[in-house]
């Protein structure tokens, strides 16, 4: 479906979709793209669908509306195209041309064997070679026309390159700007970029031949500048007398013959800077070479190519940029609201149980206010009470492990191993979670390995992982009569693996759905689930070099196998063991001991 | 009022039923549970309960249908109903229909659903 991301502005990092005949957008409250920019108007304008496409239409907004910096009354859209309303700027995104499926059908890669191609590899050539076609071959003398060609298009073939090599601008710019004084006879050349926010063209790159003092000012005139950004037009300038386009700004510094190719970078969208070189072409060199001319038209027309070539480069790096901090603001406001909305429940279950634990109160303030005590009347307030307590507490649960699940999952954290029994952090939990399991009417069963030795992990990021996938667990028998969850541990000397599997005979998961429950902040749980218990669940496995493995059947239910390398203390020599406080812990290998 | 109200409490929250139940026990009314709206929709028909209690969270289905379907089994029915938190589809609310955002406070929500009681 074609959409609007917003890159630019308040709403940066909202994606919209046109669903619809006619979407509008404005300020106004009533709009189906509603922005919060004080420059849009109520009702700046709307879109409407022409086929497969939208066409932006203005309705007579106070700030106008521009695409790719023109202003526009009414203007089909395509892919691509970066629209202006106020301080806003929105890209658009069409639908994907060419239908992918049916180019499948068309296009089919097969073997060699097969099919009877009999296509051979004639030649083959490095991708980096690839400019070496442009170079003239050796045997042959080329007209004089025909190798500048060449050269030029080997210039900008290498343009190509260079701005296909880096995200960096300055980087980019530099490299350019080498490039333009390996090619043309420059003595000083410099690239302006254009700020977005003033208009200001603000130097970035800077060169002077070498030989030449390189701590001279380079002093470029204003009005070539303007010219050639306002016109959007390359100049050739040469302060000689003949040419008096310039001479009444007398700007021009006048010290033999200075000659300058001035251009603008246009991009996509705009000019985004110029790129400026110069030559001075002394007396003497005048003689030499019979004619004060050393800049050409074909230099212009090809700094014009290069300086196009390298605006683009530009606006794509800054649109990169604009766009990785857009998604970020988008997975922020994301994670805020994810947030906020397990917070708000249990804010909810925390009011719920204290009015109750107030409202028991009350009544027992009543009673005794009454004078008559009445045993039952007392034990009905305590019991409201009693039950508001239970409530507070168990929301109290929910934060802690909302907070600590946030921890688990924000650190990067590295485990931190010691020597910990499987079993007994098994049995812990199942311990824990025996009230949660009976209250949903789930019986609980704990099968613990008969031999697990003492093995290193960090136990407490593991009781996180397995708590989070027993309560997943007794969750998803949720709907069930006979619910079942089944733990059990296993240790295997051979593999050297540790598991702990858990089993339930709850609602199963999809397969489709199977690749989603471990993204964060997807919870199939509703109003119930952070969707981060399993992904926080995952990264504590991986970070002990292990895994969850997932089966599970609708409706049949689950098993998740959290496994990871068993590693075993290192034995501690003898003399070492008195350092060593409770090294006593540590059993051999073969020695059975299970618990639980 | 004679006999004791009688209320429909529809959340999926087994926490925020008890909490209502307690509440409205506490006052004299007679509460139905239910998980999810479908089911609502089969209690009123079959208890007539002088009002409803709904979370719109219970509805956990994409489309919103079964929300739909029991806003309007409520006007054919004349059932008063409480909505708790956001409805996705914004029809007309009807004459009995009460919509109170989340997060809500225990005390204003028993107040407005005595009154609701009240009134029928």
């Amino acid at each position: 479906m074609p959409s609007l991301f917003v890159i630019k502005g308040r709403d940066q990092g909202t994606r919209i979709r046109l669903d619809g005949a006619t979407v509008t957008l404005g300020r106004g409250v009533s709009n189906a793209i509603q922005l919060h920019d004080t420059e849009i108007s109520r009702e700046h304008a709307e879109f409407r669908r022409r086929g497969e496409a939208f066409v932006i239409r203005d309705l007579g907004s106070s700030n106008g509306t521009f695409v790719n910096g023109e202003a526009v009354t009414e203007y089909e859209l395509k892919s691509g195209d970066q629209l202006q309303l106020g301080r806003t700027v929105l890209l658009y995104t069409g639908v994907t041309e060419g239908r992918v499926e049916d180019l499948a059908d068309k296009i089919s890669i097969v073997s060699r064997q097969e099919d009877g191609d009999a296509s051979r590899i004639v030649h083959a050539m490095p991708q980096a070679e690839g400019s070496e076609i442009l170079s003239p071959p050796e045997n042959e003398t080329s007209s004089p026309w025909l190798a500048r060609a060449r050269s030029n298009l080997q210039i900008m073939y290498r343009t190509a390159l260079a701005v296909s090599h880096t995200l960096d601008i300055d980087q980019l710019l530099a490299r350019i700007m080498e490039m333009i004084f390996e090619w043309v006879d420059a003595d000083r050349g410099c690239i302006m970029l254009k700020e977005v926010e003033t208009g200001q063209l603000v130097p970035k790159v800077r060169r002077h031949r070498n030989g030449l003092h390189s701590e001279e000012r380079i002093t470029i005139s204003q009005t070539i500048l303007d010219y050639v950004v306002d016109r959007n037009e390359g100049v050739l300038t040469s302060n000689a007398r003949d040419d008096d386009r310039w001479d009444a700004a007398k700007s021009i510094l006048r010290m033999g013959v200075r000659e300058a190719i001035c251009v603008p970078m246009q991009g996509r969208y705009d000019v985004v800077g110029v790129i400026y070189i110069d030559t001075l072409v002394t007396p003497q060199r005048m003689l030499q070479q019979g004619s004060p001319n050393k800049f050409t038209q074909e230099h212009l027309k090809l700094m014009i190519a290069i300086a196009h070539q390298a605006a683009l480069a530009v606006e794509d790096t800054t649109y990169y940029k604009q766009m990785v901090q857009a998604e970020r603001l988008a997975a922020v406001g994301q994670t805020i609201a994810s947030l906020s909305h397990h917070i708000k429940n249990i804010l909810q279950g925390v009011r719920g149980g204290s009015y109750l634990i107030e409202m028991g109160m009350k009544d027992h303030a009543k009673a005794l206010a009454s004078g008559e005590v009445s045993a039952e009347a007392a034990e009905k307030a305590v019991g409201i009470m009693r039950k508001g307590w239970g409530i507070v507490e168990k929301n109290q649960e929910r934060i802690s492990t909302l907070v600590l699940d946030m921890l688990t999952f924000s650190k990067e954290r590295e485990p931190v191993p010691e020597p910990a029994n499987l079993n007994e952090l098994v049995c812990d939990i199942v311990e824990l979670m025996k009230a949660r399991a009976a209250e949903e009417h789930v019986e609980l069963v704990w099968l613990p390995a008969p031999s697990m030795p003492t093995l290193m992990f960090d136990p407490e990021a593991m009781h996180r992982a397995v708590l989070n996938v027993v309560t997943n667990a007794i969750d998803a028998c949720h709907d069930r009569a006979d619910g079942r969850v089944e733990v059990t541990t296993q240790y295997s000397q051979a593999e050297i693996m540790a598991r702990v599997a858990v089993v339930d005979n709850g609602s199963g998961i999809e397969e489709e759905d199977l690749e989603k429950i471990f993204a964060v902040f997807v919870s199939r749980k509703g109003g119930r689930g952070t969707g981060l218990g399993l992904p926080v669940s995952r990264k504590i496995l991986e970070e002990h070099g292990g895994r969850i493995r997932v089966e599970s059947k609708p409706n049949v239910g689950s098993r998740f196998t959290l496994e990871f390398p068993a590693l075993l203390p290192q034995p501690i020599p003898a003399t070492a063991k008195h350092l060593v406080p409770g090294s006593t812990d540590i059993e051999p290998v073969s020695a059975d001991s299970s618990h639980g | 009022m004679n006999t004791a109200p009688s209320v429909l409490i529809v959340d999926a929250s087994r926490e925020s039923r008890e909490v209502l139940r307690v509440l409205l026990e506490r006052r004299g009314a007679t509460t139905l549970e239910a998980e999810r709206p479908e089911d609502a929709i089969r209690i009123t028909r079959e208890h007539h309960p002088d009002l409803i209690v709904f979370d719109a969270e219970s509805d956990q289905t994409a489309s919103g249908e079964p929300t739909d379907h029991l806003r309007e089994f409520a006007v054919d029915s004349d059932t008063p109903i409480v909505i708790l938190g956001k409805v996705r589809h914004f029809c007309s609310p009807s004459a009995a229909e009460e919509i109170v955002a989340k997060p809500y406070h225990y005390g204003p929500l028993i107040r407005k659903i005595n009154s609701l009681l009240a009134a029928a």
